[in-house]
C-alpha cells in the first residue's frame, strides 16, 4: 500500500507533566519525517480526564518530575487497559524517562516507598542518589543513537528482556553496560536530547513498526535532507564532545 | 561587632586584601581571597554586614537575579542610602565574601546602609547562616538547570527555606504557583510572629496579554491547594517597549526599562515592592521612577554595544522561560539574527518547548550547539542562513552583512557565548570587574 493513502494517529501521553525534556520535539520528529513520505498525521495529546481514541498508531510519553508522575498517577491506572490493550494489538510505544518508568513494573523511591507501575514494559526502575548526566551514545540493533541522558535512576530489566542497546558512552540503566529496553515495538529508553529528532534512524525505526503493523511501505523521504544533515553533524559534535566537557558538573 | 575595635580583623582581612592584590595582577577574579579572609576570621562577614542599617536583602530566583538586584540597588541609591551590592553573576558564598573583602576596611568596616545581594539558590541557606538576610526577595520558580536541581519544586523548596530565614521581610511572587503559598508555611496562616509577607504581581489584563504567560513552573505538588488571595504591594498594570506602569500601595509608577520584555517590567515590580517595604514612608514613587530613568541594564542583559558602525542588542537568555520570554519581547522579526548556545549550556532538550514564530529567520547559528539549535529550528520551519560552530568566524559572517536599516544587529545567546561574544567584539572587561 502506498503510503499516500494512510492517516496514522500519535497519542502523547500527559505533555505538560511529562513534557519537560523537550518530549514535544520528538512528536515533532515523527509528525515531519511521516508527512514527509505522504501520510496524514493526527497527533492526539492526553490530558488528565480524556478519553483515548480507539484507533492508535504510537503511543508516546516523556519525561517529568516525581510531583507530575503522582499528578497523573490515578489517570494512568485508569486507562491502563487501554494502554494495555493497545500493546496486545501491537501498538509501538515510545517512553522516555520517568513516563517510561511508570509503565515498568515500579519505581522504588529514595524514602524506601514504591510505586507501582503498570508492567507495560518489563523493567522495574530504582531511584539512586547518584545522578547520571552528561551526552550519551548507544549501539543499537537500529544503528548507533546519541542523546543527552539526565536521571538519579537505575533499571533492572527483566530475565529475558532485551536492551535498547549497547552503551558506547554515558551510564545508560546504571546496571549492566546497556541502556533501554526493547520489547518488540516497544522502546523505553533514558537517552534524551530529545531522540527522535538528533536520531532519525530511531524515528524511521519507530515508523517502520507503525508500517508494518498498518500494511504500507515507508520510505523517508528525500525531503528530509537538510534535517538528517543538521542531525548528522550534531551526532558528530555530541560524540567529539561526550567524553570531556561535562567533567565539571 | 563582638569586639567593637575590629582590630581583630587587621590581619585576616589584610591577608585576603594581598591575596586579591596578587590575584588581580596575575589576571582574572577569584573567590580565593575571600575564602582566605573567612577562614582566619569566621565572624568577619556576620560582623562586617552586621553593621547595615537596613539589613542584608537576598535576591533569589530561576531567573532575573541580576536585573533585580541591580534595580533594587539603583531604586535604593536613588533615596539616598549607601548600598552594597555583589557584581552581577557573582552569587556563590565565596565570591560575595571576597566582594565584601574588597569593599571592608582591614578593621572591618564597609560603609552602607544596606547590602543587596544576589545569591545562588543552590548556596543560599547554607549562606544565610553566615551572612543572616533581614529581607529575601523570590523572584520566580522556573524550570531550569534539572541536571544541576533535578526537580523545579527542589529548587522552590531551596528558596522557600531561605525566605523563611528573613528576620523582617519576605517579598515574593504572587503569581508563582510556588511562591504564592509560601504564608502556608507559618503556623499561623501568615508570618505575623516572623517577617512580614509581602508580593509583587502583574495584573490579569497584563498576563493575558502575554502570548505565553509568564512562563512560571506548575506546582504539581500542591496543584490542589489556592494559594488565595493576595493583594500585592507593586503590581504591573501596563507594559510596552520602552517602559511600564506599577502601581505601589495603590499609586502609579512610570518607569523606563532598562531593557524590553516583560519579565523585565515583573523584575522592576519586584524591585519596587522590596524598596517600598524596606524604606516604609520613606519610599518616594518620584525618586525610584527617576532611579529607572538612569539606569543601565545589568551586564550582558538586553544590552546594546557598538558593532562597527552598527548596534549589537544581547538578547541573553539562560533557560526557556528567558528564551521565550525575550522572544515575546521582540516587537517584530529582528532584520539580523544571531543564535548561539555552546557547551555552557549541557542540556538543551527544552528549545523543543520553545515557541520560535517571533523569528521569520536566523542568519547565522552559532556555537558547539549550532547543529542541534539547527535541527530544532529547520523541524520548527525557521528559515536559516548559515550554521557555523565557530564563534569567531560567525561574528565575522554578521560583521559581513549589510547594515540593517535599523542599524541593530540582535544576538540571541546564552551566558558564556554572551561573555566571549562581547570579548570578540572589543569589550574586555568581565562581569565580576564593573
Amino acid at each position: 500500500m502506498s503510503p499516500d493513502s494512510v492517516s496514522v494517529t500519535l497519542l502523547q501521553l500527559y505533555p505538560e507533566e511529562l513534557g519537560v525534556a523537550g518530549d514535544r520535539g520528538n512528536v515533532l520528529a515523527l509528525k515531519s519525517r511521516l508527512e514527509h513520505a505522504g501520510v496524514e498525521v493526527t497527533v492526539v495529546e492526553h490530558r488528565i480526564g480524556d478519553s483515548l481514541p480507539t484507533d492508535v498508531d504510537l503511543v508516546l510519553v516523556g519525561n517529568g518530575p516525581l510531583s507530575a508522575m503522582r499528578n497523573v498517577y490515578d489517570d494512568l491506572f485508569s486507562i491502563g487497559d487501554h494502554l494495555r490493550a493497545y500493546r496486545s494489538i501491537d501498538v509501538p510505544l515510545f517512553a522516555y524517562g520517568s513516563g517510561a518508568e511508570l509503565l515498568g513494573h515500579s519505581i522504588a523511591l529514595p524514602d524506601g516507598s514504591t510505586l507501582d507501575g503498570l508492567g507495560i514494559l518489563p523493567f522495574r526502575a530504582e531511584r539512586v542518589t547518584e545522578r547520571a548526566v552528561g551526552y550519551i551514545s548507544v549501539d543499537t540493533p537500529f544503528g548507533r543513537i546519541v542523546g543527552f541522558e539526565d536521571n538519579a535512576s537505575r533499571w533492572i530489566l527483566d530475565p529475558e528482556s532485551k536492551p535498547l542497546g549497547i552503551l558506547e558512552v554515558g551510564s545508560g540503566n546504571s546496571a549492566g553496560s546497556v541502556e533501554g529496553v526493547l520489547d518488540a515495538g516497544a522502546i523505553g529508553t533514558q537517552l534524551g536530547g530529545p531522540a527522535l529528532p538528533l536520531n532519525p534512524l530511531l524515528t524511521d525505526a519507530l515508523i517502520g513498526f507503525i508500517a508494518t503493523r498498518r500494511g504500507f511501505d515507508y520510505r523517508p523521504s528525500d525531503v528530509n535532507a537538510t534535517v538528517d544533515r543538521y542531525a548528522t553533524l550534531a551526532r558528530e559534535v555530541i560524540l567529539a564532545n561526550a567524553k570531556h566537557v561535562f567533567s565539571r558538573i | 561587632m563582638s569586639k567593637s575595635n575590629g582590630f581583630q580583623y587587621f590581619v585576616p582581612v589584610l591577608a585576603g586584601k594581598v591575596v586579591r592584590a596578587a590575584a588581580k595582577i596575575r589576571g582574572g577574579g577569584s573567590a580565593f581571597p575571600g575564602y582566605v579572609t573567612t577562614s582566619l576570621a569566621p565572624n568577619f562577614l556576620r560582623d562586617v554586614t552586621g553593621q547595615f542599617r537596613y539589613g542584608i536583602v537576598y535576591v533569589l530566583g530561576s531567573n532575573g537575579k541580576s536585573t533585580t538586584t541591580h534595580m533594587l540597588t539603583e531604586v535604593l541609591r536613588g533615596h539616598g542610602l549607601r548600598v552594597f551590592t555583589n557584581p552581577s553573576g557573582a552569587n556563590l558564598p565565596q565570591g560575595i565574601a571576597s566582594s565584601i573583602l574588597a569593599e571592608s576596611t582591614v578593621f572591618g568596616r564597609l560603609d552602607a546602609d544596606i547590602g543587596v545581594l544576589e545569591v545562588d539558590e543552590a548556596f543560599a541557606l547554607e549562606f544565610a547562616r553566615t551572612v543572616p538576610p533581614s529581607t529575601v526577595l523570590i523572584l520566580n520558580t522556573q524550570v531550569d538547570q534539572l541536571y544541576r536541581f533535578y526537580e523545579t519544586e527542589r529548587v522552590a523548596d531551596m528558596m522557600l527555606d531561605t525566605a523563611q530565614q528573613a528576620s523582617k521581610h519576605i517579598v515574593t511572587n504572587r503569581e508563582d504557583p510556588y511562591l504564592s503559598k509560601i504564608a502556608r508555611r507559618f503556623a499561623d496562616g501568615d508570618a505575623t510572629s516572623g517577617p512580614d509577607i509581602s508580593y509583587f504581581g502583574a495584573s490579569d489584563a497584563v498576563i493575558a496579554g502575554s502570548p505565553h504567560g509568564l512562563f512560571n513552573a506548575t506546582d504539581y505538588r500542591d496543584a490542589g491547594i489556592e494559594a488565595g488571595q493576595h493583594v500585592a504591594l507593586a503590581e504591573l498594570t501596563d507594559t510596552d517597549r520602552a517602559g511600564a506602569t506599577i502601581a505601589v500601595r495603590g499609586e502609579p509608577v512610570d518607569v523606563v526599562l532598562p531593557a524590553k520584555g516583560l519579565h523585565y517590567a515583573i523584575d522592576a515590580a519586584a524591585a519596587l515592592a522590596t524598596a517600598a517595604i524596606i524604606l516604609g514612608d520613606d519610599f518616594s514613587a518620584g525618586s525610584a521612577a527617576a532611579a529607572f530613568a538612569a539606569m543601565k541594564p545589568a551586564y550582558g542583559r538586553g544590552e546594546l554595544l557598538a558593532f562597527g558602525n552598527e548596534m549589537v542588542e544581547f538578547v541573553m537568555f539562560k533557560n526557556a522561560a528567558s528564551l521565550q520570554l525575550n522572544l515575546d519581547a521582540l516587537p517584530e522579526p529582528p532584520e539580523q539574527v544571531l543564535f548561539a548556545i555552546d557547551e555552557g549550556t549541557p542540556d538543551i532538550s527544552w528549545i523543543y518547548d520553545i515557541d520560535f514564530s517571533a523569528l521569520d529567520h536566523v542568519d547565522v547559528i552559532t556555537g558547539a550547539k549550532a547543529w542541534q539549535i539547527a535541527l530544532c529550528l529547520e523541524l520548527n520551519g525557521v528559515r536559516i542562513g548559515t550554521v557555523e560552530p565557530d564563534l569567531k568566524t560567525a561574528i565575522d559572517l554578521m560583521r559581513a552583512m549589510p547594515r540593517p536599516a535599523s542599524g541593530m544587529k540582535t544576538w540571541i545567546v546564552n551566558y558564556e557565548i554572551m561573555m566571549l561574544a562581547r570579548k570578540q567584539i572589543g569589550f574586555l572587561e568581565l562581569e565580576n570587574q564593573r
